[in-house]
């Protein structure tokens, strides 16, 4: 994906330059608010990934600059300022995720590719499909081979994530965020004890796991293993 | 502090300010009285000019002309309180009787001034002031009749005479009120500067005297100093941060960089670097900038952060989520959680904060209760608020040990070496805080019985 990266620190914007690049993105990279905006009314990006706080222009007036010339193009801010209002007046910019610093490459990568992935799963998507196994949203119910599958509803809430985010990698904060709407990390396991849960519902006695854990960076459900 | 003249004090403004006023409404009221006298005065004579005028008017159809010129005559001659001038003249234009000059013969009512007549009284004006009433008779003839308003003229004066001294009097005098009260009110301001000098030197725990006069003024310096309170323990906040950033992150640190230094030896040598060590490295530092985080969390909410965004939030709702979130947890560590929720119970505040400090609390009974504790959860209303409650049957905490575990980094020697730093309980107690709610730690005989009270009614929903 081509990615637009704004970020003043040069440690920073290489460190995260050559994480993404890894990956196979293509990178952008610039320093300033009036470079980012010229840069994102010229180009097409998959991911705007902007620092809130450079010199000049701060990431949040990029923004809003570029949202309001009509550009959607899908924006996560990266920043050390954490506390609630922060992330709330970030979001409300339009800004569709949320970084705090410092952050794991991992993390940012899962993001960033959460955030470039095209088409989106529709939002008016009523049946969710990934190799045998089917979420019905309007009923609420899975099957998994024509097996009805029993969840709690929070078991159900962290499937039904997993499967719009199919063949992606979500970590735990992501989980914890979208599925539980944890803001903080809580510390204890808790990811791990309802995936296991989820886990012995969907794959136990089934011939192939769909839901595997991808080392140090988090989960992804995927008919390939 | 700069000492003020008196002349460009606030207390001379004051005094200057007030006889102004006094002046002004003097001046108001003279207008006023004048008016007043003018026209009441202006009344009774044209009333009496044309009473006057009907009598002599009459007297000429009943008993003819020369009844009418005696008459008048008669009438000039008399002397009475108010004086009365007179003139007839014919349709010729020719003097009939009376002392009003032949020009002044006139139809209507006018004011004139004409020197006075002297009959050696009282009067020791050279001109009078009359105010005249002309007719014309059946016969052509013109009838005049002027009444002396020289008296009201002399009352008029009289009036703004004394008015003018006594607006100069109370002036005076609110003059010297004004500044007698201003320079105790000034000192008394003083008094209030100095401490607030002081305060600005550093003697920060220095308090505002009242300010007196009024309660007003005494509300203001206890509300100022209800503010130095709190900036007060804001600062004393944000030193305590400060030295437990210095304190506290010393030793995270130094593993770290014991584990770097390892590391760096360990390159080239017999033992090579493993994955392994680098990933415990990444987790040290990781677990000192959560430690920074939750410090930086603890001074933001005692600044009160987030207060702004407060709405209503549905405990219940909130605690049966978390409670779920935690069920397999608790499973998974040999313990039983269990939930007590009585349904829509609401309260003012911000739902992630809430959240977190419930998920603390359940954390740390997690983390300090051995397999097979009993961790309860419970949310109602209780008389006058309302109750969030953490309680587990583990070991406790030893009644004088309660208040100091709120405090940051703060650690029972039995819980050393379990995870964490310390800065669970002291975020739940600065959340608590934020929304004005008490915390309380008890005996759940046994184990810990942690309770949040919401009791500000205007946090009640």
């Amino acid at each position: 994906m081509k990615l637009l990266l704004l970020e003043d620190d040069p440690d920073t914007r290489e460190h995260v330059s050559k994480i993404l690049r890894a990956a196979g993105h293509v990178i952008d990279a610039c320093a300033n608010g009036p470079d980012a905006i010229f840069l994102g009314t010229t180009n097409s990006y998959a991911v705007l990934i902007l620092d809130r706080m450079v010199p000049g222009v701060d990431g949040l007036s990029v923004l809003k600059a570029l949202r309001s010339a009509g550009n959607l193009t899908p924006a996560i801010f990266l920043t050390a300022m954490d506390n609630v209002d922060d992330r709330v007046e970030g979001l409300e910019t339009g800004a569709d995720d949320y970084l705090v610093k410092p952050f794991a490459g991992s993390e940012l990568l899962a993001r960033v590719a959460a955030l470039g992935r095209r088409p989106p799963i529709a939002d008016t998507a009523t049946i969710l499909l990934v190799a045998d196994l089917e979420v019905d949203l309007l009923k609420r119910t899975v099957t998994r081979a024509g097996r009805r599958i029993d969840l709690q509803q929070q078991e159900y809430k962290l499937l039904e994530y997993l499967m719009r985010h199919a063949g992606e990698i979500v970590t735990r904060t992501m989980l914890l965020e979208n599925v539980w709407s944890f803001h903080f990390d809580p510390g204890t396991n808790l990811i791990e004890s309802h995936m296991s849960r989820l886990r012995a519902k969907v794959d136990r006695g089934f011939d192939r796991d769909l839901i595997h854990t991808v080392r140090n960076a988090g989960y992804r459900l995927d008919a390939e293993s | 502090m700069r000492k003020v003249s008196l002349l460009r004090s606030g207390a001379f403004r004051f005094a200057i300010l007030i006889a102004a006023i006094f002046a002004i409404g003097t001046g108001v009221l003279l207008a006023q009285v004048e008016r007043s006298v003018n026209r009441y005065a202006t009344e009774v004579a044209s009333d009496s000019v044309a009473a006057e005028i009907a009598v002599l008017r009459g007297e000429d159809r009943a008993a003819g002309r020369t009844q009418l010129i005696q008459s008048i005559t008669l009438r000039e001659q008399a002397v009475r309180e108010h004086q009365i001038r007179y003139l007839l003249l014919d349709s010729q234009a020719h003097r009939l009787a009376g002392s009003i000059p032949a020009a002044e013969a006139r139809v209507g009512s006018y004011d004139l001034v004409l020197p006075a007549i002297d009959r050696g009284n009282e009067s020791d004006a050279a001109t009078v002031s009359l105010m005249t009433l002309g007719v014309r008779l059946d016969d052509g003839a013109i009838l005049v009749v002027g009444s002396d308003t020289s008296e009201l003229r002399d009352l008029r004066q009289t009036l703004g005479l004394s008015t003018m001294e006594f607006g100069i009097g109370i002036s005076l005098l609110a003059l010297i009120g004004g500044l007698v009260v201003g320079t105790i009110f000034l000192r008394r301001l003083d008094r209030v500067n100095h401490a607030v000098g002081r305060i600005m030197q550093g003697s920060l725990s220095e308090r505002l005297p009242a300010i007196g006069m009024s309660a007003e003024f005494d509300e203001l310096s206890t509300n100022l100093n209800r503010m130095l309170d709190r900036i007060e323990s804001l600062m004393a906040g944000l030193r305590q941060v400060s030295t437990d950033i210095a304190h506290d992150l010393r030793t995270p640190l130094t593993r770290l960089r014991q584990r770097l230094e390892d590391m760096k030896e360990g390159l080239g040598g017999s033992e090579p670097v493993i994955e392994e060590q680098i990933e415990t490295a990444i987790a040290q530092t990781d677990s000192i900038l959560a430690i920074f985080r939750a410090l930086l969390r603890i001074s933001l909410l005692e600044a009160g952060a987030g207060k702004q965004r407060f709405a209503e939030v549905d405990l219940s709702e909130m605690l049966d989520r978390v409670f779920h979130a935690y069920l397999p947890v608790a499973e998974d560590a040999h313990q039983v959680l269990s939930a007590d929720i009585e349904p829509a119970v609401k309260v003012r505040g911000d739902a992630e904060l809430l959240t977190q400090a419930v998920t603390n609390l359940i954390e740390n009974a997690l983390v300090h209760t051995p397999t097979g504790s009993h961790i309860c959860l419970s949310v109602g209303r209780r008389a006058g608020g309302v109750a969030l409650t953490v309680a587990d049957d583990g070991p406790g905490i030893p009644a004088e040990e309660r208040a100091k575990v709120l405090r940051r980094f703060y650690r029972l020697d039995v819980s050393r070496h379990s995870p964490g730093a310390g800065l669970g309980l002291a975020i739940v107690s600065a959340i608590a805080a934020l929304h004005e709610a008490q915390i309380s730690l008890a005996d759940n005989c046994p184990g810990l019985r942690v309770e949040i009270t919401f009791r500000n009614l205007a946090n009640l929903v």
